[in-house]
């Protein structure tokens, strides 16, 4: 099996690698020329639909600190595409360099149980869930924001904070009352 | 002029936005120019109405001269009503050589022949497609200018395009058709839409074909748009291929308007599968083809499956290259572009053969 594994290329000096997977391949585009323009670290992005990743590009393809996962609620495919690419990753990287991005949280047409599916599969993997707006500037802004803070500590680019550490203090957690009705 | 006359005209009016209105009615020629600039185009349309009422009856134009200014009208926007595509089948010799004297001449006779009133007007377009405005009547009744019927053929070509056809007048249409072009049988084409020159582009092919090729990209300088060096996409590989599937099925560049795609499905359960499978693919609701209750009936399970969209060739094609529809592309969807069809009938044997003096039922 084909897995993608955290540590088993020799990292970059002063780079950070980032992967982002998204079955429409639309929000990733924006994400990936908002990240780049990071200056203080050398950022690079590999964009990609699903796991596996082809074999072809194993060798030029260097150390992925953080994969990040964005799945856009309104497509029942999107989490389905995104659940079935997670196999393909070495456990490693549960430990902080996985992260679930969601959009179109605030859309009528997606259904609160999907939501509530992602909730629950990113805390069975101590994931952090971040939320992010995809059709603005603004919104493109902030969420490549959060996702820089997330990439820095995970390519240890942060003295004295670690992926795992800081996975502890973000990672998603499920409110109690998760499998009762909702109100709408 | 008579009332006829009067409806139409004003109906007319009612119709053609104000901005188009004026270069219509210099088209029409039948103002003289002092007429022409006593038009005030800013006034509203029931008086502008009442101004041209009283010009035409000033020339004391007839019905059929309205019935000219409204055929010039629908020549330049053909993209209005609903056009129904039907072919003419079997050619005699001399079918290629028809021209267009020719037709105009038997069309005419041989219409007249099969039905006394009838007002037959015909025009040559600029781009070599024939106009012909009907207005029937019948043995009693003159013909009703209100109710016309517009084909558009194209010489040399098998298509004729209709607007509302009624079943009284299709047979008495057909036979003078398949007469005056010197074919043996006309049929459905089951392709119908709103939009004249959509329809006409996919039937002819007007759009760029993509054809299969085993390197695609021989120029390594002509593809590869990459925003940034620090952007890699993984996946290139296998979307490229995508696209290049897509695009064989579907044409490249602007594809035709068309609106929609009618599927009509008649099959015993036990065969269900197939096809379904397909549509399954695309995400659509038809996933219980392993259901017992299905599978065990006696009828044939029916249903009809409409896809519409703005650009349906678009909206397919996109589906396809981004592997929300697997490629290659089903042959029922690749029908549409490929056969230049839009309505098609299911049954257990696959796709069933378009039937003989069918109208397209939606």
């Amino acid at each position: 099996m084909s897995l993608l594994k955290p540590f088993s290329k020799l990292p970059g000096l002063n780079t950070a690698n980032i992967l982002l997977v998204e079955s429409e391949e639309q929000f990733q585009q924006s994400l990936a020329d908002a990240l780049v323009e990071e200056t203080s670290v050398t950022v690079n992005v590999r964009l990609a639909k699903s796991l596996p990743l082809p074999m072809e590009n194993d060798e030029s393809r260097p150390r992925i600190d953080l994969v990040v996962f964005i799945i856009n609620l309104t497509s029942e495919l999107s989490f389905q595409s995104a659940e079935a690419s997670l196999k393909y990753l070495d456990p490693g990287y549960f430990l902080g360099k996985v992260c679930f991005m969601v959009t179109n949280a605030r859309n009528a047409s997606s259904p609160a149980e999907r939501l509530d599916a992602v909730r629950k599969l990113a805390s069975s993997l101590h994931c952090p869930l971040l939320f992010a707006e995809d059709q603005t500037p603004d919104g493109v802004a902030s969420a490549t924001e959060r996702l820089l803070t997330i990439l820095k500590v995970a390519a240890g680019l942060v003295p004295i904070a670690t992926a795992l550490y800081v996975s502890n203090l973000t990672r998603c957690t499920l409110p109690l009352d998760i499998d009762l009705p909702s109100f709408d | 002029m008579d009332n006829t006359a009067k409806r139409l005209l004003q109906r007319l009016v009612r119709r053609i936005p104000s901005q188009m209105l004026k270069t219509t009615l210099d088209k029409w020629s039948r103002l003289t120019a002092a007429q022409r600039q006593s038009m005030d185009y800013t006034e509203s349309k029931w008086a502008l109405t009442e101004k041209l009422l009283a010009i035409c009856e000033e020339n004391e134009l007839t019905v059929k001269h309205i019935a000219e200014l409204e055929m010039i009208h629908v020549i330049e926007n053909p993209n209005l009503g609903m056009w129904y595509v039907f072919q003419l089948m079997d050619p005699q010799d001399d079918a290629h050589s028809v021209e267009l004297t020719q037709f105009k001449e038997q069309f005419k006779s041989h219409l007249s022949e099969l039905i006394r009133h009838v007002s037959i007007k015909i025009k040559k377009h600029t781009d070599e497609a024939v106009w012909i405005r009907i207005a029937w009547g019948d043995t009693f009744s003159r013909p009703n200018h209100l109710k016309p019927t517009y084909v558009v053929h194209y010489l040399q070509t098998p298509y004729v395009f209709l607007t509302s056809p009624t079943s009284k007048q299709k047979p008495l249409l057909s036979q003078a058709l398949v007469l005056s072009t010197r074919y043996q049988a006309i049929k459905d084409a089951n392709l119908s839409g709103r939009k004249l020159t959509a329809i006409r582009d996919l039937l002819m092919k007007q759009y760029l074909q993509v054809f299969p090729t085993k390197f695609p990209s021989p120029l390594a300088e002509r593809n590869c748009v990459v925003s940034n060096l620090h952007i890699e996409k993984e996946q290139a590989g296998s979307a490229a291929n995508r696209h290049q599937m897509a695009c064989e099925a579907f044409g490249d560049g602007i594809l035709p308007q068309l609106q929609s795609a009618v599927y009509k499905i008649q099959m015993l359960t036990q065969m269900l599968p197939c096809s379904l499978l397909m549509f399954h693919q695309l995400e659509t609701k038809f996933r219980d083809h392993t259901n017992k209750t299905m599978t065990e009936r006696d009828e044939p399970f029916k249903c009809v499956v409409k896809f519409a969209s703005t650009n349906l060739l678009e909206s397919l094609r996109h589906s396809a290259s981004s592997g929300v529809a697997s490629t290659p592309v089903t042959p029922l969807l690749s029908s549409v572009p490929l056969k230049g069809k839009n309505y098609f009938v299911i049954t257990d044997n696959g796709p069933g053969p378009s039937s003989q003096m069918k109208p397209s039922q939606k």
